[in-house]
């Protein structure tokens, strides 16, 4: 498989700041994974993905994606290159309270200067396979939170980004909303091959990806990977690692 | 930390600071100008303008207290949240009210310190103007920097408002509950549907309005006169009024959301945004759209119509007083003593004297121009003081001549051909209202048993008499008048006084009342100009306070308003940004959504004005001047002024509204 994402001794450190929030930070990414990624709270995962996704830029080290080098990016490019590769979801939804679901799913391809006949086929294919079609010509704010979530990730993932960034998705949502976001990104990539880095500090949530990269202050400290076992032996782990990090503290 | 609260919330509170001092400042400058004795008593007669600023001060506190109140709400509304999440860590409800009076507090103070400086300053500044302006003679040593009445006023005035609006702020917080603090800012964006009806009704009610202020176009026939000016008026700003209400709330919406069918437009990357965005912005603030647009709609309209009518006078002057000095010589020795009493002003070869002998004549002519009785009955024209007996005056073709050399109106002569035996040039009061003139009418002059036949070669505006002395004057060849003299018709005879020396001579005018006992048929030209500042400058003044004032709430309000609606909307445009909007869409993006709220209230307060100029000009004034374009160059300077403020406030506001949003 080819490598869709490498990072490189990849370092952060943000201003004031006196230790790092990333060190020397190295893995690489196929295309059509799943991955993962784990730690408690302050152990640098939003960092990563902001870093990862030209939304902040690192201190040392470097990224590439598809080949190209983040570091040459520069406002207009790195806009760009979003527009053109990355997909994000956010634990909040994050949606555009004053457009429709329809506008708000619309928005991305919009930027691709799409015609609007093939703009409003792709929108109505990719609701109904999420299940939020009925709610299309509502507004954001007449919507449950899973279906607002749901939404959000038909907005990430219909322009087919090279990577979709989710940063806790399931952070707020009850736990049949949250299952059902995640068979839908697991369906989003199994079927459209849509590369997927999650963020996450739920074991359950955990499971569903391919692999899992564990943080503690800043550093990978452990990966741990799906290979042929079933989701709840993956899921089982999971929490046994998580429970082992948390007594080492 | 109500300090530190001041400090993080700087950007607000800058301009809160910056529009309540400006709002004390003018506050202060007008209680000290209407306090200000020295001034007072130079510019107003029987107390005038002390009635008149009694009355625009009670309009001006109005005023400060809506702008003070409004400011203040809309503070407290930003600051829901923050207290919410206090009340939620255990502050009591006093502490957190304490925190807010103390915050209000620091801040008005803060504001009456500056403006109460600067109105002072103001008030200097406008003194002096008007010192200037009417070349008054003030000892500005005698007039105080800080009036202490003035003062006094504006602080308790200002300190009553302050207490009131702790007290308001303590029972807005004492009724809400925790619940509602914590939610207050996102309220409910449903109700999304659209009526149809109103939209149509807005649309309409506004097209009946310009309809029926065009009508006045008509003349007699139109409804205006039919019906009667001021019914009609005010059928037609309730048309306005409920009309812009409704446009604004229902019909501009409804516009939109049909622009939305149109794909191949709607589905670009910045229209996808700013329509819907509009849509759900003027839900929520059309009660303030609407009332900025009728502010600044009675702003413009107030300016445009006070600066046409201090223009129109004087453009009239013209008319009304052609030449530097002109009188009736009643008595034999006057030409005599006149002239001595001007050689004390101004060297004898600097001034010319022009003595013109006015014929009166009748005519038996059915057709005849209504200059022939115009002023002959009490009510036929309030510029007439006199009653004049029916009849042309008849002045000869080079004394025509002369007076407009003498009056140095070199444009006028050169359009003049000389006049045939039997041709005369008829001298219009007013321009006729249906357009036609009485170019190649005939009239008979009976002069004796005789008459005269005499055909009108034109009609001209450009009287070389004033009103006062000869109205319906006909200019008549040398012969033809010849002819008159000696058929021994009645006569006045004219003085004209002409001389760049003798302008702006107020004594030298006064003396001559003297000499001549207060005829009413003396008139000056720079005497008329000057007697029209100092008696509407006194108006202009107070009136421009008011002005002033709207345009710094209207300013202010627009600013708070834009700021405050992109910034709850702050992290929709961060998402923008990570979707792959780049920064300039971005700034298009909020650049668009400002200026639509820039422009609403502006170009209906342009239209407006445009429409209330023209049922002013055309039903109230009267038009004695020719119909130009040149008339409407104070409107359109009012207007322009407008649009560079306004182009100021929007850039500030697109300012930081960038600075906010663009901050990573
Ligand atoms: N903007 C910032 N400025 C300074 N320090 C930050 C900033 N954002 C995060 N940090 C610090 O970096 C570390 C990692 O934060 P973060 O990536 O948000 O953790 P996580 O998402 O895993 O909870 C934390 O110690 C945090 O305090
Ligand atoms: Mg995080």
């Amino acid at each position: 498989m080819n490598t869709l994402l490498e990072a490189h001794e990849v370092t952060k450190t943000y201003e004031k700041a006196q230790r790092p929030s990333l060190k020397k930070v190295s893995f690489s990414v196929a295309a059509g994974e799943f991955i993962g990624i784990m730690g408690a709270s302050g152990s640098g995962k939003t960092t990563l993905l902001n870093v990862l996704s030209t939304i902040d830029v690192p201190s040392g080290g470097d990224i590439l994606i598809n080949g190209i080098n983040l570091r040459r990016l520069t406002g207009k490019s790195a806009a760009d290159f979003r527009r053109d590769n990355l997909g994000f979801i956010f634990q909040e939804y994050f949606l555009l309270d004053s457009l429709t679901i329809r506008e708000n799913i619309s928005v991305p391809l919009t930027l691709q200067k799409l015609l609007p006949k093939k703009i409003e086929g792709m929108v109505l294919t990719l609701a109904e396979r999420f299940g939020i079609a009925p709610q299309l010509d509502k507004y954001p704010s007449e919507l449950s939170g899973g279906q607002r979530q749901r939404a959000s990730a038909a907005r990430a993932i219909i322009k087919k980004p090279s990577i979709l960034f989710a940063d806790e998705p399931t952070g707020a949502l009850d736990s049949g909303s949250a299952t059902e976001l995640l068979n839908t990104l697991l369906e989003a990539n199994q079927e459209l091959d849509t590369t997927i880095l999650m963020v996450t500090h739920d074991a359950y949530a955990a499971s569903f990806t391919n692999r899992i990269l564990i943080f503690k202050d800043g550093q990978i400290v452990k990966e741990l990977s799906k290979q042929d076992g079933s989701r709840h032996d993956f899921y089982e782990s999971i929490a046994a690692e998580v429970a082992r990090l948390d007594t080492e503290r | 930390m109500a300090f530190k609260n001041l400090r993080k919330n700087f950007s607000y509170y800058k301009l809160y600071l910056t529009s309540v001092s400006l709002i004390i400042t003018t506050f202060f400058a007008f209680t000290s100008f209407s306090m200000n004795r020295i001034m007072l008593d130079k510019i107003s007669e029987n107390g005038r303008v002390e009635s008149m600023c009694n009355t625009i001060s009670i309009f001006l506190m109005a005023f400060v207290i809506f702008f003070m109140a409004y400011s203040n709400r809309f503070f407290l509304k930003r600051r829901t949240k923050e207290l919410g999440i206090y009340a939620l860590l255990g502050y009591q409800k006093i502490t957190i009210l304490s925190l807010l009076t103390f915050e209000n507090i620091f801040i008005c103070f803060g504001a009456l310190g500056i403006g109460l400086v600067t109105g002072a300053i103001a008030h200097k500044g406008i003194v002096a103007g008007i010192t200037a302006l009417l070349r008054l003679s003030v000892d500005n040593a005698l007039i105080p920097l800080f009036n202490v009445n003035a003062l006094k006023k504006t602080v308790g005035f200002i300190m009553v408002v302050i207490f009131a609006l702790c007290i308001s702020n303590s029972r807005f917080l004492f009724k809400a509950s925790l619940m509602s603090l914590i939610r207050f800012e996102k309220k409910a964006e449903k109700g999304m549907a659209f009526h149809y009806c109103p939209a149509i009704l807005g649309f309409v009610m506004i097209l009946c309005g310009y309809g029926l202020a065009l009508d006045i176009f008509r003349g007699r026939k139109s409804v205006w006169f039919s019906i009667g000016f001021y019914p009609v008026g005010m059928l037609t700003a309730i048309f306005i009024l409920f009309g812009t209400i409704f446009f604004i709330s229902a019909f501009l919406p409804y516009v939109m959301e049909i622009s939305k069918e149109r794909k191949r437009t709607f589905y670009t990357q910045i229209k996808i945004i700013t329509i819907p965005n509009f849509i759900y912005r003027i839900r929520s603030n059309a009660k303030t759209l609407i009332m900025l647009t009728l502010f600044s709609a009675a702003t413009l309209t107030i300016s445009s119509v006070m600066a046409l009518s201090l223009y129109y006078p004087i453009a009239a002057v013209s008319r009304m007083a052609p030449s530097e000095l002109e009188c009736r010589i009643e008595k034999g020795d006057q030409v005599e003593k006149v002239k001595q009493l001007v050689s004390e002003y101004a060297p004898e070869n600097t001034v010319t004297y022009t003595q013109t002998d006015i014929y009166k004549v009748t005519s038996k002519s059915l057709n005849l121009p209504m200059e022939y009785s115009v002023g002959t009955s009490k009510g036929d024209s309030d510029n007439q003081a006199l009653l004049r007996e029916k009849g042309f005056e008849c002045i000869s073709y080079s004394q025509y001549l002369s007076l407009l050399q003498a009056q140095k109106r070199e444009d006028v002569i050169k359009d003049l051909c000389g006049l045939k035996d039997d041709e005369c040039i008829l001298v219009k009061y007013q321009p006729n209202t249906d357009g036609s003139d009485e170019t190649g009418k005939t009239y008979l002059l009976s002069v004796n048993r005789n008459d005269i036949l005499v055909t009108v070669k034109e009609v001209t505006l450009n009287n070389p008499i004033s009103f006062a002395n000869s109205v319906g004057t006909l200019i008549v060849s040398d012969a033809t008048y010849e002819r008159i003299q000696l058929g021994g018709m009645p006569k006045t005879s004219i003085l004209s006084i002409n001389g760049e020396t003798i302008e702006n001579q107020e004594s030298l005018f006064d003396e001559l009342k003297d000499l001549l006992e207060n005829s009413p048929y003396l008139q000056g030209h720079t005497h008329r100009i000057n007697e029209i500042f100092s008696l509407s400058s006194s108006t202009f003044l107070l009136i421009g306070f008011l002005v002033v004032l709207f345009f710094i709430a209207t300013g202010s309000i627009l600013y708070f308003n834009n700021l405050s609606s992109l910034t709850d909307s702050k992290e929709d445009y961060e998402i923008l940004g990570k979707m792959g909007y780049t920064e300039t869409a971005i700034r298009r993006i909020v650049k668009k959504q400002i200026a639509v709220f820039f422009c609403i209230p502006f170009l209906f307060g342009l239209i407006d004005c445009f429409f209330a100029t023209i049922v002013y000009k055309t039903g109230l004034m009267q038009n004695i001047l020719k119909n130009s374009l040149s008339l409407y160059v104070p409107t359109l300077a009012a207007i322009a002024l407008t649009a560079i403020i306004y182009l100021i406030y929007y850039w500030l506001t697109v300012r930081s509204c960038c600075k906010i949003i663009l901050k990573s």
